[in-house]
């Protein structure tokens, strides 16, 4: 009988022994899920950010959009003729643009000498989880009269 | 006596039978950690090096005449018509301008950036190659000279001005590219997969001409059909891409971006047309934007389709582009691009 005590508590320990290593184990995986989780965060964040800076970078970039004179480049300029045309073009186009633009919402403000506003592409999600907003200072272009106007590139991007 | 003895040899059985039960659920535990862990850091990589192509391709959108090397975690990339693969991993595009072989093997990407203008630049290339592709180059002309500078010096290239005895060494791709005679199949090359030896036989200059696609079919050639270029950038871009479906796919691709990029040409000459004549300088900057809206259009409707025919509307509708161009800055008017 006392035997059978001695044996009995034997197992009765070890089966604590593992029970509190299982309960270390499992802290440890939840606090290291934790960590990961927030590292995930973290990527998904700069994920985001960099998406943003992308989008931004190809408006600048876009031929659609973008000033030039004998076929070069001239950088942070935006043609205001060609501006006109491309805000039908890329809302018919929608889809094709989606490839370059992704969920975003770009507007080009004209803030000197007059004020005006140019929405080119808006395509956005309901349940979105991040919004970066980025902002260009950029010199309008008008072909016709030859003048240059200054103004801003905002370019708003959402992420789930 | 007996019973006790018994009854101990069952408690200490049992006690290893019990450790053995946990160390294992213990081990399996781990093991399947472990092997959770390895499949997630493999998809790491893959996706990593999606987002590093996928970074290429926006730097390509924005740079223009560049060359890059880049550094990625060793893998096999695979790219057809608007998809990139990595493993299993893919990518699907709506209309991706990526000129490149249909296999990438290794832990470094060359890539280069060309401008395609016809006149005006439409949209950029991207030219996506692995320096373990051999390349070699075979022709005296000035074209295939051009060719030859046009190529990054990173890549494994060899330039031959007559037909070279060609030796295997060992690249797991082969691609040839003959300017003016196509040359007898390699025998040092016979041992190689089909797949893996392929060439491209150019006829034409620097602004347009044929590209006839070859492949290796045994101890031969075998020819695969024939497509166009116009430009030194989509000629440039036949080199890289192994096979004429991809290379026809990309064109379609670039030409897609061109009939867009014309479409806003065409509305800003015509904004520009309507100008409130007074001088008459402005009356002969109407005539120049008139004439050039007439070739406007003329790209506008050959850029629908990627063709031999269309190319050679493209390429006469250019030159008088160009022209119009000249003459407008000539007689100080706005420029037409």
């Amino acid at each position: 009988m006392k035997k059978q005590k001695k044996s009995q508590i034997q197992i009765g320990e070890t089966i604590a022994v593992l029970f509190v290593f299982f309960i270390l184990v499992t802290i440890g995986f939840i606090f290291y899920a934790k960590v990961i989780k927030g590292n995930i965060e973290l990527e998904k964040d700069e994920l985001s950010q960099l998406r943003s800076v992308g989008v931004a970078q190809r408006v600048m970039f876009m031929p659609e959009v973008q000033c030039s004179e004998d076929n070069v480049i001239i950088d942070n300029c935006i043609d205001i003729l060609k501006l006109e045309a491309a805000k039908s073009l890329i809302s018919e186009k929608e889809l094709y643009y989606y490839d370059l633009l992704e969920f975003s919402d770009i507007k080009i403000l004209q803030i000197y000498p007059e004020e005006a506003e140019w929405e080119i592409y808006s395509r956005k999600i309901d349940n979105f989880r991040n919004k970066f907003l980025t902002n260009v200072p950029i010199s309008l272009y008008n072909p016709a009269t030859r003048k240059h106007s200054f103004g801003v590139l905002a370019i708003e991007t959402l992420s789930r | 006596m007996s019973l006790r003895m018994n009854k101990k040899a069952f408690e200490i059985q049992f006690n290893w039978i019990f450790v053995l039960v946990a160390g294992a659920a213990i081990i399996l535990l781990f093991t399947s950690i472990v092997i959770k862990q390895k499949n997630i850091a493999e998809t790491s990589t893959k996706s990593t090096v999606l987002k590093s192509v996928d970074a290429i391709i926006t730097g390509a959108s924005v740079s223009t005449d560049t060359t890059n090397i880049i550094t990625i975690p060793n893998s096999n990339i695979e790219v057809s018509c608007n998809r990139i693969s990595i493993s299993g991993i893919s990518r699907q595009y709506e209309h991706l301008i990526l000129y490149a072989p249909s296999l990438m093997k290794g832990d470094k990407l060359i890539t280069q950036t060309l401008t395609f203008s016809v006149p005006y630049r439409a949209t950029n290339l991207l030219l996506v190659t692995s320096p373990q592709l051999r390349y070699i180059i075979v022709g005296s002309n000035n074209l295939a000279k051009e060719i030859n500078k046009s190529m990054p010096a990173e890549l494994k290239k060899e330039f031959y001005q007559n037909t070279p005895q060609i030796r295997n060494s060992n690249n797991y791709k082969v691609r040839l590219v003959l300017i003016e005679d196509m040359i007898d199949f390699p025998e040092s090359l016979e041992k190689m997969p089909d797949n893996d030896v392929s060439a491209i036989k150019i006829n034409g200059d620097k602004e347009k001409g044929a590209i006839e696609f070859w492949q290796k079919n045994g101890n031969s050639w075998q020819h695969k059909g024939t497509s166009s270029y116009i430009g030194k950038p989509s000629l440039i871009a036949a080199v890289y891409t192994d096979n004429i479906e991809s290379y026809e796919c990309n064109m379609q691709n670039t030409f897609t971006r061109l009939n867009l990029v014309t479409r806003i040409f065409v509305e800003r000459t015509k904004k520009l047309m309507e100008k409130e004549l007074v001088s008459i300088k402005e009356i002969r900057c109407k005539e120049l934007y008139t004439n050039a809206l007439f070739y406007f259009n003329k790209i506008l409707t050959a850029s629908l389709n990627f063709n031999d025919e269309n190319v050679n509307k493209i390429s006469d509708s250019a030159k008088s582009l160009a022209s119009n161009n000249k003459d407008a800055q000539l007689n100080s008017c706005t420029l037409l691009y």
